[in-house]
């Protein structure tokens, strides 16, 4: 049946050039496209994770919904001590953030304050390479103040100038002092940079009376892919029912979600597609064997089965999808490793999609073998489904009357 | 004779309403006078916690007023000034004049159960809401409040709960625009000073939150006294901090 499939492909040339062209134009456009979608997902994860929040972050139950300073993990040493023995964890710090009023001579503005540990800042963040002006914290600066773009402008500030800062420490007792500002960022999320500051923990822990306390402790792990892992390895060492560790998945449920929307419409947009090459594929397909109806018919006469049958057609689709997708899949596959190291630079993006956390005018594609892998598998099945209802259709016919079909 | 009933329901209806009207502004009377004077004692209690701060609060009429703190020494000195509907703050610490931005309103006061906007807006109780009369218990009259339209309030509802024989409120609930209850505050300990009538002990809690609750203590209540034009001017956040 195999060589006899060959010799079909090989005398129906139309048919076949025009199969293996719309396999080939399917898998490539099929690897692109979810190559593409996953790498725009990724890099804005990517993004919003480098920027502040963690891929992992413990917090005290409860925080993060009423939040105050009922709430703050108490004591911060015990848990860091637990995460040193975690192999997967790249860097952690305790961050303690306060909603606090700044206020220059004139101007006052809300802001989150959050005492951070600027060395370890350095590796979890991108806080540091968001630097526009003047310079970063160190662990031992005293009142410096690192201030979003937006919330600098709005209070009229400059490097050098003097900001009164009132808040509630974290016993509640009042707190106030005068920072000076150090350092101004700009990560292109306006929502982040018009109401965020910090300043070091070391200074702020003496003023929120917040030694060993935190808001909640963040983590940057050696491989992304690892956070559910890790956090359930996370969670069985702290055993405390009143701590919880969530992974990004939580923490950017907006986005993950707004991700998910996005996956779900693009799939639908292809599929579309999709259905459209499945369709042609098999109008092909039934006009050939259409065309081969008597010679179905002699085949089944001189004693093939119909299982013969349907061997034939299977052998001649699949030798027509592997020619195609082995010269596809490849191709396809430098385009997505080549676009995933050099991504493609459109200007003004990330100023358009800023709310969603896009830091950068880049659309980076995703290289990623199984991911290649799953859709040649896809472009496979649509075309072996193409061929049932031409060989239903065939065996519609009896042999004797298949031969005399004209 | 259709037509009398009409006219009766909608004289009762203006009476009832009338004395609704009443009854809140006798209520708001009793608690500002035409000025008062009150030195309290406040205690946020927290998850087992407590935290106590005394306080000299001046008001006159239903825009202004001034509170120092005098107690804890780490606090003492900060002053508050308010004036219509607008907020400063005095901290000694800084030495800096700073004005209460409206997007800080809602956050809690000195770390305690009332928000800056409590401080300010008391009497929008008289001026913002609509009363209405939903229950009697003996003297006791339960009133529900609705703002009135573009009225600049947070609060979806409040219901009072008022002795008519004091024209005190025993417990007050406020709720969210969705008519979720938020807090409550119960006032106990009445007692009269001059013509007027004060709950003593007043505490606020959160709806949803257990385990912690503000209290205060009127420690001195002096109402209708001569209380100098100068507490409600800028420069007495600065001056009287002392």
């Amino acid at each position: 049946m195999f060589k006899l499939a060959l010799k079909n492909i090989l005398f129906y040339k139309g048919r076949s050039i025009a199969t293996a062209v719309l396999t080939f134009v399917s898998t490539m456009l099929f690897i692109l496209y979810i190559s593409l979608q996953d790498g725009s997902h990724n890099s804005m994860l990517e993004n919003s994770l480098k920027i502040y929040t963690g891929a992992i972050e413990i917090y005290r139950k409860d925080y993060r919904d009423i939040g105050g300073n009922e709430y703050l993990i108490q004591d911060v040493k015990v848990i860091t001590d637990k995460l040193e023995k975690i192999d997967a964890i790249e860097e952690y710090s305790p961050r303690y953030e306060t909603y606090g009023l700044l206020s220059n001579k004139e101007y006052s503005a809300a802001s989150m304050v959050a005492g951070i540990e600027p060395n370890k800042e350095r590796v979890l963040s991108s806080l540091k390479s968001a630097l526009i002006e003047g310079s970063f914290l160190d662990d031992g600066s005293a009142n410096c103040i690192y201030m979003g773009a937006e919330l600098l402008k709005k209070l009229k500030l400059g490097i050098g100038d003097e900001v009164a800062f009132i808040g509630s420490a974290s016993d509640g007792s009042f707190a106030a002092d005068m920072l000076r500002v150090c350092g101004v960022f700009k990560t292109g999320s306006f929502e982040f940079d018009s109401s965020t500051s910090f300043v070091a923990r070391s200074y702020f822990d003496e003023l929120m009376n917040a030694k060993n306390r935190a808001s909640y402790i963040t983590l940057k792990l050696k491989n992304i892919e690892d956070a559910d892992k890790v956090n359930e390895q996370i969670i069985s060492m702290l055993d405390d029912e009143n701590l919880e560790s969530l992974t990004w998945k939580t923490l950017m449920k907006s986005m993950v979600e707004i991700m998910e929307i996005d996956s779900v419409f693009g799939y639908i947009s292809l599929s579309l597609f999709m259905v459209v090459i499945f369709f042609v594929i098999m109008i092909y397909g039934f006009v050939n064997v259409s065309s081969r109806i008597k010679e179905f018919g002699v085949l089944r006469c001189i004693g093939l089965s119909k299982r013969n049958i349907f061997l034939l057609l299977f052998y001649e689709i699949a030798l027509l999808s592997i020619f195609a997708t082995l010269l596809a899949t490849p191709i396809a596959a430098y385009i997505c490793y080549y676009y995933n190291i050099n991504p493609i630079v459109i200007d003004g993006i990330a100023d358009m999609y800023k709310d969603y956390g896009i830091v950068s005018d880049e659309i980076t594609f995703d290289y990623n073998l199984f991911t290649i892998g799953w859709n040649v598998g896809v472009i496979y099945l649509l075309n072996f489904l193409s061929i049932l209802y031409p060989y239903m259709y065939i065996n519609s016919f009896r042999p004797i009357e298949a031969t005399r079909h004209v | 004779m259709g037509k009398i009933v009409v006219v009766i329901f909608i004289f009762m209806a203006h009476l009832i309403g009338d004395e609704a009207h009443e009854i809140i502004k006798k209520l708001d009377e009793n608690f500002r006078g035409k000025n008062i004077y009150m030195k309290l004692n406040m205690k946020i209690v927290s998850m087992g916690h407590e935290r106590v701060m005394k306080m000299q609060s001046y008001s006159q009429g239903t825009k202004k007023s001034f509170v120092k703190i005098i107690y804890p020494p780490k606090d003492e000195g900060i002053t508050f000034l308010s004036l219509d509907r607008e907020m400063w703050q005095y901290v000694p610490k800084i030495e800096r004049i700073i004005k209460i931005p409206p997007s800080m309103m809602l956050q809690k006061w000195m770390g305690s159960d009332i928000t800056n906007d409590d401080m300010v807006k008391q009497s929008s109780i008289v001026e913002d809401y609509e009363p209405k009369i939903i229950k009697r218990e003996g003297s006791v009259v339960t009133i529900e409040l609705t703002p009135k339209e573009n009225a600049p309030v947070v609060w979806g509802k409040i219901t009072l709960n008022i002795d008519t024989t004091t024209y005190t409120s025993h417990k007050d609930i406020f709720y969210d625009e969705e008519g979720k209850e938020v807090r409550y505050f119960i006032y106990k300990d009445v007692k009269k000073v001059g013509n007027y009538y004060i709950p003593t002990y007043w505490m606020v809690q959160s709806s949803d939150t257990e385990g912690r609750y503000t209290e205060m203590i009127l420690e001195e209540v002096e109402y209708d006294t001569k209380i100098s034009e100068e507490y409600f001017t800028k420069s007495a956040l600065k001056r009287f901090s002392k």
